[in-house]
């Protein structure tokens, strides 16, 4: 007998729980076609089984339970538990549960063989690089989703008092494209340049836990189905923050927006945990913490907070779930519940949630910075510390998206502090990136302009924060068009930029094929010009009083919104170009990359492409931070070659190293 | 320093017994670091639960926190805790068996402690078909339920980890048995060891978590 009763794992997978890398043979390949295995359709088809299953549960336990029956006289309990069954179906389905049960009789991991050809990205995939491409299809399907309806949004207001759209059917809208935008940016960089990037970054060959990484994502994939769920069954009339009394009082919907959070929710998790944990120990040696890439610092603060903050977020939804099914009264203000505890709740988590999408973004440019203005980074130490002081301090703010409600007055002036006192790493953060280009000559390159369009939309975004967080101006402009500009302003021109640059960047390593520049070149322009056109006559409207969430508007406010329409379509149109160009140089025309086009010390580029499934075939020892751009002769930045023939064995002897993994 | 041998089954890959020994090494940490990490997870999340219970203590709105001072049952409860306690200090027990190389003490005091997982799962839904009050009828109720409902999901999250741990260490000996001390059973073994030490940490901070919220729903 053998420890794994024949179920040696493959080399670099993981035995048990976490595992070592170590030699072993894979279990030899099979001659059954790919499609008859467990991949994306038979996830879909245990999600309809599960769903099916949960519902008629749900019916049986609560359908003589009229209070069960939300507004649309759907029942919730039914729903609910067809959705959460569904869950587990696609995740049963797609293989994600069986080691998890086979692990109850002490199995150890089968491991098939590592898959070749694109059927692999429609499995259960415990490779990195599988699951980074995975999630940054799956990122784009969401964006790409919402953004549909954003276009519908903005249709909609193209006039004052003319309607396409009824005010249930809008504030539906709303709510989804909000909700979908925020759960796909709260992994729009973590899962697919996190989970691809960070080991061959920091020198190793896999995640700490490959199967939570994995489910991560098909936790990620099934949030994106159940949010979607939430039109047919009637929408939810709160917007993206899920607000009680009206959480409680709503249609079906609701219940596809808390279950969607709570699966997105774990997902985070889920992801945020592998890689924090990931960082701290996979480190290659040498990799000691002074030269860990700047974009694994964000990754790092990032990961820290999806850990702690997203939990609070998927109780606060499990509270909503038991309101609306076993009619417990956590929102009901008249029962002894509240509907300010949501709002202390969402927001503990929400706020936080502010930087997991704004940190990544600057680990993106940060990174980008130096290779294309050839020069180090500056203030590398107070980069990272600024990343895990907003981090920290993103904590201690929520409480001013409660200025107006549910706050204790006197309170006001402290998180009016905190919030102000964010401003300072995230000035830090900022100022990294212009001593970086101080004096710089600039590579005008694809990438890096979408860096500079960053930090310009982020500069009006965070601004404008600055003011947002100053009570008075909060209680003038709260709830208003200036609030959705000036998010709109952190996010999609902060983040959504920095993503589109690290895509740019990033494509030609992990796909070995080079996005057009030309037409880079366009996209970046045509985004940029009609971002700024969206969403600048936003700020313009929500200060002459545009409530936000409403259908209808002052007529005097017409021309802006129509200047802000027609930058929507076209900002739309040139996501088209981006389509083009992905389809023209990926599918139709494909060129291969050069091997290190930008000419990058990063360790991520000096692998091979296409990164092998061992991301190194011996273990690096980094001798170098990857910043030593402009030396004459810089030193290299890991011996790839000589391998672990370093002094492992006695790796704890001299710490000053970073040997030591532990 | 040992030389470097091709992994076999694997073409191209060659891993060195220094790497093998690295990415082990990186692997007891990961799970040293994952278990408190899993820790503060679970734990903001009873946050969560514990802000809603002061929260809507102190709001007491419409005079609903918990009016006649009604409570859930005091001997279910009670028990419940007792028994998360006792669960709790008998994975500690076992660990320090398993430290000295008792194996079995630690098997036996394993599958105790899966037992009483288990039971105290029932006893937990057994005390929501035994409430004297509806859900909804206040904030004490709700934080109830809510309190019911998760901690559910930890011991059975709890003791899960040590059932696949005590499945896991009877084939792994079976192994270390028949086999010998083969290099990869000797890794499984050190992984084994970590990850015990970690799932015995997780039931303690189990058993505080359980302590915790009896004296907020039984006593104050
Ligand atoms: C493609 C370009 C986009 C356009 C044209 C757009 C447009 C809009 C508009 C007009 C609204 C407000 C509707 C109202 O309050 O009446 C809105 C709301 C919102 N948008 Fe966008 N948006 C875009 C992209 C994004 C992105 C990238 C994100 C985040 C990643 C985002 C997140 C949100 C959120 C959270 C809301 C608030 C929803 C609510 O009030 O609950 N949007 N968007």
């Amino acid at each position: 007998m053998t420890i794994d009763s024949g179920r040696r794992p493959a080399a670099g997978e993981p035995v048990g729980d976490v595992g070592v890398t170590r030699p072993g043979p894979t279990r030899r390949p099979t001659s059954r076609p790919a499609w008859l295995g467990q991949h994306l359709g038979t996830a879909v088809v245990g999600a309809v089984a599960g769903y099916a299953v949960g519902h008629w549960l749900g019916n049986q336990i609560a359908s003589a339970y009229p209070n069960t029956a939300g507004a649309s006289g759907l029942n919730d309990t039914a729903v609910v538990l067809g959705l959460a069954f569904g869950v587990v179906g696609w995740l049963a389905g797609i293989g994600a549960l069986n080691y998890p049960l086979a692990k109850l009789v002490g199995r150890e991991p089968v491991t098939p063989e590592p898959q070749q050809g694109w059927m692999r990205y429609f499995k259960y995939s415990t490779d990195h690089k599988v699951v980074g491409m995975q999630y940054l299809v799956t990122v784009l399907v969401f964006f790409f989703t919402a953004g549909l309806l954003a276009m519908a949004i903005r249709t909609e207001l193209l006039t004052p008092a003319n309607h396409f759209f009824g005010p249930d059917i809008y504030i539906a809208v709303v709510g989804e494209h909000g909700t979908m935008m925020m759960m796909m940016a709260s992994s729009a960089v973590v899962g697919p340049l996190g989970n691809y990037l960070v080991p061959l970054m920091i020198g190793s060959r896999r995640t700490a836990f490959p199967r939570v990484e994995a489910a991560s994502y098909w936790f990620f994939a099934a949030g994106y189905l159940v949010i979607l769920t939430a039109l047919p069954l009637g929408g939810f009339p709160t917007g993206w923050t899920g607000y009680a009394p009206l959480q409680t009082q709503s249609a079906g919907g609701m219940d596809s927006y808390l279950v969607g959070f709570g699966v997105i929710g774990i997902g985070m998790i889920l992801a945020g945990f592998n890689l924090a944990v990931t960082i701290i120990h996979f480190r290659a040696p040498g990799m000691t913490w002074n030269r860990v890439p700047v974009f694994v610092w964000s990754m790092l603060a990032t990961a820290a907070l999806l850990t702690l903050a997203t939990p609070t977020l998927v109780a606060a939804g499990l509270f909503g779930v038991l309101d609306r099914t076993a009619q417990t009264a956590f929102y009901v203000t008249e029962h002894g519940g509240s509907q300010f505890l949501w709002q202390n709740l969402f927001w503990f988590f929400g706020h936080p949630e502010v930087y997991i999408m704004a940190l990544p973004g600057f680990g993106i440019v940060a990174e980008m910075l130096p290779v294309f203005t050839r020069k180090p980074l500056f203030g590398y130490r107070v980069a990272a510390a600024g990343m895990l002081g907003v981090a920290l301090l993103s904590f201690f703010v929520w409480q001013h998206h409660l200025f107006q409600s549910g706050i204790n007055p006197d309170m006001r002036p402290l998180f009016m502090l905190t919030t102000e006192l964010i401003s300072i790493p995230t000035g830090f953060i900022f100022l990294v990136g212009l001593g970086t280009l101080y004096k710089a000559r600039i590579r005008m390159e694809v990438p890096m302009l979408f860096a500079l369009g960053m930090y310009f939309n982020f500069l009006i975004g965070g601004v404008t924060g600055v003011f947002l967080s100053d009570v008075p101006v909060n209680v003038t402009v709260h709830g208003s068009f200036f609030v959705m500009a000036h998010f709109h302003y952190t996010i999609m021109g902060g983040l959504i930029f920095a993503l589109f640059g690290g895509i740019y960047y990033w494509t030609p390593k992990m796909t070995g094929r080079m996005l057009d520049q030309k037409w880079g070149k366009i996209h970046f322009w045509t985004m940029f010009v009609f971002f700024n056109l969206t969403f600048f006559p936003l700020f313009i409207v929500g200060l002459l009083g545009q409530p936000r969430r409403v259908f209808e508007y002052a007529a005097n406010l017409q021309v802006w919104n129509d200047i802000s329409s027609t930058g929507a379509f076209l900002l739309g149109a040139s996501f088209l170009i981006f389509v083009g160009n992905v389809v023209w140089t990926m599918v139709i025309n494909p060129r291969t990359a050069p091997a290190n086009p930008w000419a990058s010390n990063g360790l991520e580029w000096q692998t091979p492409t296409p990164v092998p499934y061992f991301n190194f075939e011996r273990i690096p020892v980094v001798l170098n931070d990857p910043y030593h751009y402009g030396d004459p002769e810089p030193a290299p930045v890991a011996d790839l070659g000589a391998g672990l023939a370093m002094a492992v064995a006695g790796a704890t002897a001299d710490p000053s190293t970073g040997l030591d993994p532990r | 320093m040992s030389a470097i041998n091709p992994a076999p089954g694997i073409p191209g890959l060659i891993e060195s017994p220094e790497e093998a020994e690295y990415e082990l090494r990186a692997a007891e940490g990961s799970v040293w670091t994952g278990t408190r990490l899993a820790i503060g997870i679970v734990a903001f999340a009873f946050a969560g639960l514990a802000f809603a219970y002061f929260y809507l203590r102190s709001a007491n709105n419409d005079q609903s926190w918990r009016p006649h001072g009604v409570t859930a049952p005091t001997d279910i409860g009670t028990s419940i805790v007792a028994l998360t306690i006792a669960a709790g200090a008998l994975a500690l027990l076992g660990n320090v068996r398993l430290r000295r190389g008792l194996r079995a003490d630690w098997q036996v005091a394993g599958w105790t402690v899966v037992a009483t997982g288990l039971l105290v799962v029932a006893l937990q839904i057994w005390e929501l078909t035994r409430l004297r009050f509806f859900p909804g009828s206040s904030g004490y109720a709700s934080c109830f339920i809510g309190w019911a409902a998760m901690n559910i999901a930890l011991v059975l999250g709890a003791t899960y980890w040590i059932e696949t741990l005590l499945a896991r260490g009877l084939r792994l000996r079976r192994a270390l048995v028949e086999e010998g001390a083969t290099p990869a059973a000797l890794s499984a073994e050190r992984l084994f060891r970590a990850n015990a030490e970690g799932c015995t940490l997780f039931w303690g901070f189990t058993a505080a978590v359980a302590a915790f919220f009896w004296l907020l729903f039984y006593i104050f």
